[in-house]
Formats: C-alpha cells, sequence, structure tokens
C-alpha cells in the first residue's frame, strides 16, 4: 500500500508542477485567438493577430534574429562543452579540476552580471557598438557551463575503454571519436545543444545590452510594454509554441516505437 | 604516449577555458576597474576613487534593496527545494524510459520569453485576473494578496527558476543508483531513515547545484517585480539595471554590479563549503 501511495503523491506533485508551468502559455496561445488581448473573458475569437503577424516585418525579422542568435550560441556551446566535458572526464591530468571549475563558472553568474559587464567590455574597452557577434559570444559563454554539467552528468558513466579499444583495432583518433565516441554521446550534445538554444533564444539580459538597436522576440516584448503587448507577440508566441508541442510529440513517437532510446539503457 | 595524452587534454580543455576568461572574466575585471571610476553626464573618467562604494553602502535605500533581494532569494530558494526534491525523485525513479520527455516538458515553457509569460501570470493572477474571476463567480471576495505584492513576485520567481532546481536534482538522481535503498531497507532502514541516510547525502552536491542556480538569479532579478511586485516591490537588480539605462550612471551600476557578485560568490563558497566529497559519494569524474 505504502509503496503504492508514494509515487503516486510524487506524480500528483509533478502534474500539478506542469499545469503551473503552463498555465500562462496556455493562457497566451487562449489569448492569441481572441479579439481582446488584454482581457480575452469572455471570448470572441478571431485569428486577426495572425493575419496581421503574416504582414508585420518587424516581427519576423526579430524572430529570425533571435533563431540565428540562438542557433550559433548554442552550436558555439554544445562545441565547448562537449571538448571540455571529454578533455575532463577522459584524462587524467593534474589541471582537469581547475579546467572543469572555469568552464562551469559562467553558470553562476548571474545573466544580469554578464549583461552589464560584457556590455562595459565591448563598449569602452574594445569599443564595440552593440552587435551581433557579442552577443552570440555572451550567450554561447553561459550556455556553455549549462552544457558542460548537462554533458558531465550523462557521461561520468561513459566507458571510455571503447575508446582504446577502437584504437588497439587501429582506428586514428577521428575514426574513434566518428564511429564510437559519438554515437555514444550525441544524446548528451543534443542536451546541451537544446538547452544552450533555449537560454539563448529567450534571453532578455544578457542580449539586451549587447544587441544595441538589433530587435529580438524577447527585445521586442520588452519595448511593447510601454504600449501594451500587441495582438501579434501573442501570436508569435502561439505559433512557437505550437512547433515546440509538434517537436515533442515527434520525440515522443520515436521513443514510443522504440526508434530513438536518447540514451536510455533500461528495459 | 603520456606526451600525446597531454596535448589531447590541452587541445580539447583549452578552447572552452579561453573562452570563459576572455568573454567572461575580463568583462568582469572591467567592471571591477570601472567601479572606481566616475561618471559624468554619460561619459566615464578614469579618476580612481571609492565614492561609487561609499554611496551604494551608506545610502539605506540601496541596502534596503539589497537586503530584500537576499531576503526573496531565499525564500524562493527554499520553497523551490521543497518541491524541487520529490518531482526530480518521481521523474527519476519511476519515469523510465520517458524520464528525459518528462524533465524537456518543464523545460518547454523556456520557449517562450520571460516578458510574455510574466504577463501571462500578470493575467492569471491580477486584481480582475482568471484567479479572481473565477472566485468572484463562486461569491466570494478577490483574493488581493496574490498581485502586486511580494508574494506576487516570490511566486513568479519559483515559477522562473524551479525548473532548473529540479533539473539539476534530477541529473545526480540518475547517477544515483536506488539499488542501495534495498540495500539499506535489507539493513533495517525505514523509508524515510534511508532517504536522509542515503540518498539525501549522495545527492548533496546535486541539490548545491540546484540551490545556487536558483539563489543567483533570483537575488539578480529585475525583470519579475516590475510585472509584479507592486509600487515597493522592487529589487536590487531592478535599480541595478536602471544605472546602465534610465540615468547612466556606469561607474555607480559596476559597483553595485561588483557587490551582487560578491553577495552571490559569498553564497556559492558557503554551499561548497557544505560538500564533503567522501559523504557526497563523488567517486570523481572518472574511473
Amino acid at each position: 500500500m505504502r509503496n503504492r501511495l508514494t509515487p503516486i503523491t510524487l506524480g500528483t506533485m509533478l502534474v500539478a508542477l506542469y499545469l503551473f508551468l503552463f498555465a500562462p502559455v496556455i493562457y497566451l496561445v487562449y489569448a492569441s485567438f481572441a479579439r481582446d488581448t488584454v482581457w480575452p473573458f469572455p471570448w470572441h475569437f478571431t485569428v486577426a493577430g495572425y493575419v496581421d503577424l503574416a504582414g508585420a516585418r518587424a516581427y519576423q525579422q526579430a524572430l529570425w534574429n533571435s533563431v540565428v542568435l540562438a542557433s550559433a550560441a548554442a552550436f558555439l556551446a554544445m562545441a565547448l562543452s562537449a571538448m571540455g566535458s571529454i578533455a575532463v572526464l577522459k584524462y587524467r591530468h593534474r589541471w582537469r579540476g581547475a579546467f572543469a571549475i572555469i568552464i562551469v563558472s559562467p553558470m553562476f553568474v548571474a545573466e544580469l552580471l554578464i549583461g552589464i559587464s560584457t556590455l562595459i567590455f565591448n563598449r569602452k574597452v574594445l569599443g564595440l557598438p552593440g552587435n551581433m557577434g557579442s552577443a552570440i559570444v555572451a550567450n554561447a559563454v553561459h550556455g556553455m557551463a549549462f552544457g558542460f554539467l548537462i554533458m558531465l552528468a550523462q557521461l561520468v558513466r561513459y566507458d571510455w575503454r571503447l575508446d582504446d579499444a577502437a584504437q588497439v583495432f587501429g582506428a586514428g583518433p577521428y575514426r574513434t571519436f566518428w564511429y564510437v565516441t559519438l554515437p555514444n554521446i550525441w544524446p548528451a550534445m543534443l542536451g546541451a545543444f537544446v538547452l544552450s538554444f533555449l537560454l539563448a533564444f529567450n534571453n532578455l539580459e544578457i542580449s539586451f545590452y549587447n544587441l544595441g538597436a538589433i530587435p529580438t522576440l524577447p527585445s521586442l516584448a520588452w519595448g511593447s510594454l510601454r504600449y501594451g503587448l500587441k495582438p501579434e507577440l501573442f501570436a508569435l508566441a502561439a505559433l512557437v509554441n505550437g512547433v515546440v508541442f509538434a517537436a515533442f510529440a515527434v520525440i515522443y513517437a520515436l521513443m514510443r516505437t522504440g526508434l530513438v532510446r536518447f540514451g536510455y539503457r533500461g528495459i | 604516449m603520456l606526451r600525446r595524452a597531454e596535448t589531447r587534454f590541452l587541445l580539447l580543455g583549452l578552447p572552452g577555458v579561453a573562452f570563459t576568461v576572455l568573454f567572461l572574466l575580463m568583462p568582469i575585471v572591467s567592471v571591477l576597474i570601472f567601479s572606481f571610476w566616475r561618471t559624468e553626464s554619460y561619459e566615464i573618467y578614469a579618476d580612481w576613487n571609492l565614492d561609487n562604494y561609499r554611496a551604494v553602502l551608506t545610502n539605506p535605500t540601496y541596502l534596503t534593496f539589497l537586503g530584500r533581494s537576499a531576503y526573496t532569494a531565499l525564500i524562493v530558494t527554499l520553497l523551490c527545494l521543497l518541491y524541487a526534491w520529490p518531482v526530480a525523485y518521481f521523474v527519476a525513479k519511476y519515469g523510465g524510459r520517458y524520464r528525459l520527455l518528462l524533465v524537456l516538458g518543464l523545460a518547454a515553457p523556456f520557449f517562450t520569453g520571460a516578458v510574455l509569460r510574466l504577463a501571462a501570470l500578470q493575467a492569471i493572477m491580477g486584481p480582475i485576473g482568471f484567479i479572481n474571476m473565477v472566485v468572484t463567480w463562486f461569491g466570494l471576495e478577490p483574493i488581493g494578496f496574490i498581485m502586486y505584492t511580494k508574494f506576487a513576485t516570490g511566486i513568479g520567481l519559483a515559477y522562473l527558476y524551479l525548473p532548473f532546481m529540479v533539473t539539476a536534482i534530477y541529473l545526480s538522481l540518475l547517477n544515483f543508483n536506488f539499488q542501495l535503498l534495498n540495500v539499506a531497507k535489507v539493513n533495517g532502514a525505514r523509508p524515510w531513515r534511508a532517504f536522509w541516510a542515503v540518498t539525501w547525502p549522495l545527492n548533496w552536491i546535486g541539490t548545491v547545484i540546484g540551490v545556487v542556480l536558483v539563489f543567483i538569479p533570483c537575488m539578480a532579478e529585475s525583470l519579475t517585480p516590475r510585472f509584479l511586485g507592486g509600487p515597493d516591490g522592487a529589487l536590487f537588480g531592478t535599480v541595478l539595471g536602471q544605472q546602465f539605462g534610465e540615468t547612466g550612471t556606469w561607474a555607480q551600476g559596476s559597483a553595485m554590479g561588483v557587490l551582487l557578485f560578491v553577495v552571490c560568490f559569498a553564497v556559492i563558497v558557503g554551499m561548497a563549503l557544505t560538500i564533503n566529497p567522501r559523504r557526497a559519494g563523488f567517486t570523481g569524474a572518472g574511473r
């Protein structure tokens, strides 16, 4: 009896957390179809927000900027964190502890501090105006630390003797990585990429101080607060969530059919 | 052979280290330097002085904001810790092959920007929001304390950062051998005893990371109080951000940034000192 009750209680807590986390998202999707986004009760269905969005260049540009920024930052973060985690886990070098602490340290610096310090550094020390490159790099530093932690947590169990075995059989370092290491660690790398993408895609505090006048989705939302959030913004958020939901459905289907296991080795 | 291993270690590890030093350490050092300089009409001048720190540390307004930020961050972190543990435990132990999907589900709201989600939270919890609409349907008085109060800021912060805590604890539990609990049981420990003596200490590192990951952004938060905090709910981060926007007093802002960094660093060091490597079951990130 006790053994049944525990998972049920804990599961209920998980479901309640999902409800709490998704309530605002559901509200946004609901309001995006309402005639009045500020007070959408009772509901008057309309797709006006979506129609306006199709013709609004500013929003499309902001979405594109956000995607470019997040993809570039996430790719950098993934590559650096994968290399760092392999270095720290595979080689018993005397500096491995120090390297690990340095690479993980950006995670413990508040985003606001990363934002203002890179602003000061770029503007006053390097004399750069707000630009995309600085924002990508600043977000990548942040994402790298999170990616590194994810990679460490997943790769602790990886048996590096597999690599040695491949080399004994005559594979060079690149072949070993491509055929032995990568097939084993790609779920962890994907996790690092997805997490850094997420962090960068919606980052306001780091990007805001680095981008200057270049708009992204979060800075557009921030800027339009003064005049009230526009229905187009609700529609865009709803569309992004639609894509995310579809991606989750695909992942679920792939796992359900057993095509992809994402590193799960149990039954 | 040994030399080759060393070369590979450096080839793989140095890029990440160099990246951090160049794009995080150098900016922070420049903040430290600028905090001793002086700003005048939006320009910064290099005459060394301690006025910025004197202004921050003697002005009761700034200290109030700092204290309020620390207090809020502490409460929110404790609440998140209490709620995140059972959830992470459930996902790690009973999630089966869908564990990853369940954790990704907690991250999915992050695809919507914090500004929009906080605005939606405002619309749900506000004085004329969804919750109060339902409350008034039942003929009850609208609930006032859930909006434009410090309580509301707390809810908003927990909303934004709870997933970080769950993920950190989950990642730790992922590498935890649940069969140890059976050993404890065989040796006569009741479930709670087994939890306190085995599960909790062996996952302390993950818990510490989660605590720090929630505390620091809460400490530096500037966005949430603007939406939910009401007229007297401003936090330290809000005021800090203003130094770089509205008022343009960068040197003063730098000093506040350094102060924030020092507080966060002290918390990190304090939490790290509670880790006993032997008791935490940390076998090292190696063989």
